[in-house]
């Protein structure tokens, strides 16, 4: 499917990690495929996949946070990982750190604006908020990450 | 008057409406500062643009792949796919087509002369298409119906495989239509011999032909309740 690649870029942005934006691509297509008369012809495709796949990260970080931080230690062994001091190793680009700073939503509202070229209303859509409140928090998110990247030479 | 950060956030992705834009537009053309926050906003939007893009080019993973043809692997949480990343390759919907067709590459494979009147489906695989249900239809049938699904013009298409022909069919208003014919398949007797990897390729055909995911249970229920129309 055509839309692979482009789901794959939002959730490694979202996911921080490579490995893991793989995997929240995979249970995104999953629980699209068994919920896939739900979905509307006519309407996008691609929005509703990245509305799902914002949800599974949602719930999945929300579980994360209650197991603790288990699976990090797993993960650190992997390569393609990100983690303490594999993190200098791998020295992540400034705009990589600088995204990791801002808060979930203004990071998602950069992203899906910025990065994946969503007009407001249906970035708005994707994430559930009135289009004024995406529009601000892409304000914020801008301003922060400027900051950010200016800090850095 | 002045311009919000938001507004001019909005301007400069091209967001704002009229009569705003022109308002803002004259703002920004007059007012240095607005003009070098718009270049400012422009240019990390280039930034970030750029900085993802390569995600674009690399190869999808292969258990990706995979994973858009099946249905049957289900992963509970993310927790579980991590664990399962190495042992698990994902089952395939399609594998117990894919794989035997594999198999059978390395075999004997039999052509037969591709069959079908003009270019819609002959009665037997019409009647086939019309009727069976990939859910229901028999482990054995003459022509057996592999995937549904519908095409971007929104057409109902459904690819299949018998002993005479295989291929993909779009209903339209004068009947299944063959949009791609491959060969048949040869009986020995307990199961269908596949020719060459003739399913696999119907089965990436369809993919390519298909506008969202194949057709589920009860969509191909629903699709026959209106005969594919």
């Amino acid at each position: 499917m055509a839309l692979l690649p482009r789901l794959r870029r939002f959730a490694m942005s979202l996911a921080r990690h490579p490995a893991d934006g793989d995997d929240l691509c995979q249970a995104t297509i999953e629980r699209a495929l068994t919920k896939r008369h739900q979905w509307q012809p006519g309407t996008r495709l691609d929005s509703w996949m990245m509305k799902m796949m914002r949800n599974i990260w949602i719930d999945e970080t929300r579980a994360c946070s209650r197991r603790g931080e288990t699976f990090v230690a797993e993960e650190a062994g992997m390569s393609v990982g990100g983690d303490g001091a594999q993190e200098a190793a791998v020295a992540l680009s400034d705009i990589d750190r600088a995204l990791r700073t801002l808060p979930d939503e203004q990071r998602e509202a950069v992203l899906l604006v910025m990065v994946e070229g969503y007009a407001y209303k249906e970035a708005a859509e994707i994430v559930d908020c009135p289009v004024g409140t995406l529009n601000s928090r892409l304000v914020r998110g801008r301003d922060a990450l400027l900051a950010r990247l200016g800090e850095t030479p | 008057m002045s311009v919000s950060p938001e507004e001019l956030a909005a301007f400069a992705d091209g967001e704002l409406a009229e009569p705003r834009r022109s308002q803002v537009a004259a703002e920004v053309a007059q007012d240095e500062a607005l003009a070098e926050e718009v270049r400012r906003h422009t240019e990390l939007k280039a930034m970030l643009g750029a900085h993802f893009a390569p995600v674009l080019d690399q190869a999808v993973p292969d258990h990706l792949v995979q994973t858009l043809g099946g249905g049957e692997a289900k992963v509970a949480d993310l927790a579980t796919a991590r664990q399962g990343r190495e042992a698990k390759r994902g089952i395939p919907r399609w594998g117990w087509i894919a794989g035997p067709a594999l198999a059978a590459s390395l075999a004997l494979a039999v052509f037969l002369p591709r069959g079908g009147s003009g270019h819609y489906a002959g009665d037997e695989v019409a009647a086939a298409l019309d009727g069976q249900l990939v859910a229901t239809q028999g482990v054995v049938e003459p022509v057996k119906v592999l995937v549904s699904f519908r095409d971007r013009d929104g057409d109902y298409c459904r690819a299949f495989s018998g002993v005479a022909q295989s291929g993909i069919a779009c209903r339209d208003e004068t009947g299944w239509k063959l949009e791609y014919e491959g060969e048949g398949h040869s009986w020995n007797g307990t199961e269908y011999q596949m020719a060459g990897s003739g399913n696999a390729d119907l089965l990436a055909k369809a993919q390519e032909m298909a506008a969202g995911p194949a057709l589920d249970a009860a969509g191909e229920e629903e699709a026959k309740a209106k005969g594919w129309r």
